[in-house]
């Protein structure tokens, strides 16, 4: 096969391990923040990366950065339900915070912000080290109205950082919709921190994964931080139970018709690269990987509440 | 042998653990040329400068903070100048998340990371504030206040050395205020260790910063009229050192908390609790906490001066509590 070839399917492993991933968890909670619609951003900005790359991803879609980054399946599932065997040892959740052994920056707190910061840090340490490693921050389009997220980008400009932003604008912060929460264009704003700004179809893998790649190569060989914009559409309700009371479902019935997997297994089999049983094949074996870390999960151990000590929480201290 | 103000010993504590590790590095607003608010930095940018190592920042308190956050996390051990702990609050959300990445992470991951601020009420008039009782409620987090400058050169390493996030705090009452020997040999002073600067038997009195130094003069005075006063300097607000506190209270079976901070939630109430806790059977008097009024720090003067804890307010008070005088003070 050609290389070009297994990355595209490489690709494609990457976003339907996401829609089963939602299929699996979201049936059992509702508080799960799906992410139908935008797999081809997740999967275009995730593929690839280094391990000594550092990637801040978007909350909608960590596990997914988690799985891309190398993350053992078992224990990032066993970290979604909190248990002893996830990589937070049951005292935080990995569905929002992926483990950091894979340079993963997840969140710490429910505050979005600050992440853009913590990437910034870690394309200043490459920088300073002499390395070509590269940070990836990915925020909303509610993120881009936070202060964290405009003096992220001034910042990283201001100081050349080998850094990566990527707004994965799904047209919905909760309930607002991106016309009543930003002004403008966010793609524009790059030219005013003067870095490259563009926009990219969110739910064109190819056009995602091709910015993407550019902006790399482009921070790996010194030339500062670049700011993509992937515009796409949040099919998925803020999380499983949301009601939806805030949008009008024929919008989102449009946007279901541009579903970016149908779109990309189209382009596979017309190029010849794939076939369609394959392609369900390879969609059976993730799933089933998917179910058994699932139900494993399910039986793990709790954590143990002997660890509610300060002496965990310092440095030098128990872990 | 050299003779240093507290601002110079900290500044000479960092070129010394810039010099020794290349991964200790000093970022803020106006740290380089500038040489730093209140020389905070002084010289640090000539030495290191060129090799990136003092880097001058926007204005983005939040972001410098985590900027040097994800720094740490890459194995840097970065050292952010905030200016003022009047700044605080524009870094708390910062704060909040390293000090759960260790716990949050199941131990993977450190974050060595000091953060100077100077506070309190000085000669510079403005940018007073003593808001440490905020980032005292944060888990993770450590506060060091020293006093003296050979202490604070010695915390300096300490903070630098430590792989957790400390806030280092400069009075800006001591910063220039005097000079004192410092030897090559430094003795290490551990983060989470008080000092007694005073043996005494009758009562104790406990500060850290300029209080501390307050409650030094408090008990000469004391002794004048035959009152034994010890006094512990605290050095580390968080994490409390409270074997050395429970140890005084149940020897002198009273005690005073001296603190330049508004008394609403103040961070000092814990040294009371503490003390009510494991001393009750030894206490002679009720524990007392001398502290500010709770109102944002006045600008005239005469009205900071009157709303800082005053020696003779120690002193009142020691005396109160040595009469079973029941009007006791403040």
């Amino acid at each position: 096969m050609l290389k070009s070839n297994q990355i595209l399917l490489e690709l494609y492993r990457i976003m339907t391990f996401s829609r089963n991933l939602d299929k699996i968890i979201g049936s059992h909670d509702g508080h799960w923040h799906g992410l139908e619609g935008e797999e081809a951003v997740v999967a275009g900005v995730y593929h690839g990366l280094r391990q000594t790359d550092v990637l801040a991803p978007h909350y909608r879609g960590s596990p997914v950065a988690a799985y891309a980054k190398g993350a053992d399946l078992r224990r990032l599932m066993a970290g979604m339900f909190a248990k002893k065997t996830g990589y937070n040892a049951g005292r935080h959740r990995n569905d929002i915070c992926g483990p950091p052994e894979f340079n993963l920056i997840g969140l710490y707190s429910g505050s979005l912000g600050p992440p853009l910061g913590y990437a910034a840090g870690a394309a200043l340490a490459a920088k300073l080290d002499g390395r070509d490693d590269v940070a990836v921050a990915v925020f909303g389009d509610g993120v881009s109205s936070r202060g964290d997220c405009h003096e992220a980008m001034n910042l990283a400009s201001v100081q050349r950082l080998p850094i990566i932003f990527v707004c994965q604008n799904n047209q919905f912060a909760i309930s607002t919709n991106v016309n009543d929460g930003v002004s403008g264009s966010i793609a524009a704003r790059g030219a005013g921190f003067g870095m490259s700004g563009i926009e990219v179809d969110g739910n064109d893998i190819l056009a995602v994964h091709g910015a993407m790649q550019t902006a790399i190569s482009k921070a790996r060989q010194g030339d500062g931080p670049s700011l993509i914009e992937a515009k796409t559409y949040r099919v998925a309700g803020h999380f499983y139970s949301d009601t939806e009371d805030y949008r009008d479902q024929a919008e989102v019935k449009a946007w279901r018709k541009r579903d970016p997997i149908v779109k990309f297994r189209k382009y596979l089999t017309a190029e010849g690269i794939s076939s369609m049983s394959e392609l369900d094949a390879l969609d059976q074996e993730v799933e089933t990987e998917i179910r058994l870390a699932f139900e494993q999960a399910l039986v793990d151990p709790k954590p143990d509440t002997e660890e509610l000590s300060v002496e965990y929480v310092y440095a030098g201290g128990r872990s | 042998m050299t003779r240093q103000t507290f601002q110079q010993a900290c500044v000479d504590a960092i070129a010394e653990e810039m010099r020794r590790d290349q991964n200790v590095l000093i970022m803020g607003e106006d740290v380089g040329t500038f040489g730093g608010p209140l020389k905070s930095t002084a010289g640090l940018w000539q030495e290191f400068g060129a090799e990136g190592r003092v880097i001058d920042m926007p204005i983005s308190e939040g972001t410098i903070v985590g900027a040097a956050i994800g720094a740490a996390m890459q194995g840097k051990r970065p050292i952010v100048d905030l200016m003022f702990l009047e700044f605080l609050g524009l870094i708390m959300q910062q704060l909040m998340d390293a000090g759960a990445m260790h716990y949050y992470s199941a131990g993977t991951v450190k974050i060595p990371l000091v953060v100077r601020a100077k506070y309190g009420v000085g000669p510079f008039h403005g940018h007073a504030y003593d808001l440490h009782s905020w980032a005292a409620h944060i888990p993770g987090i450590k506060i060091v206040a020293p006093t003296t400058p050979r202490e604070a050169k010695a915390m300096m390493k300490s903070a630098i050395l430590d792989d957790n996030p400390v806030l280092f705090l400069e009075h800006m009452a001591l910063y220039h205020a005097g000079k004192e020997e410092i030897d090559e040999d430094l003795p290490h002073v551990p983060i989470g260790k008080a000092r007694i600067s005073r043996a005494g038997n009758d009562v104790t009195i406990i500060g850290s910063g300029l209080m501390s130094k307050r409650a030094l003069q408090a008990a000469k005075i004391l002794a004048q009229s035959g009152i034994d006063a010890e006094v512990i300097d605290l050095r580390t607000i968080v994490p409390l050192d409270e074997k050395t506190i429970i140890q005084s209270a149940k020897k002198t079976g009273r005690v005073i908390v001296v603190n330049e901070a508004i008394r609403s939630a103040n961070s000092a109430h814990e040294i009371v609790s503490v003390v009510a806790d494991h001393a009750f059977d030894s206490l002679k008097a009720p524990v007392k906490l001398i502290a500010a009024p709770s109102v944002p720090v006045p600008f005239h003067r005469e009205m900071e001066k009157a709303f800082l804890p005053k020696v003779e307010d120690i002193v009142e008070c020691a005396g109160n509590l040595m009469n079973k005088n029941r009007e006791y003070l403040p």
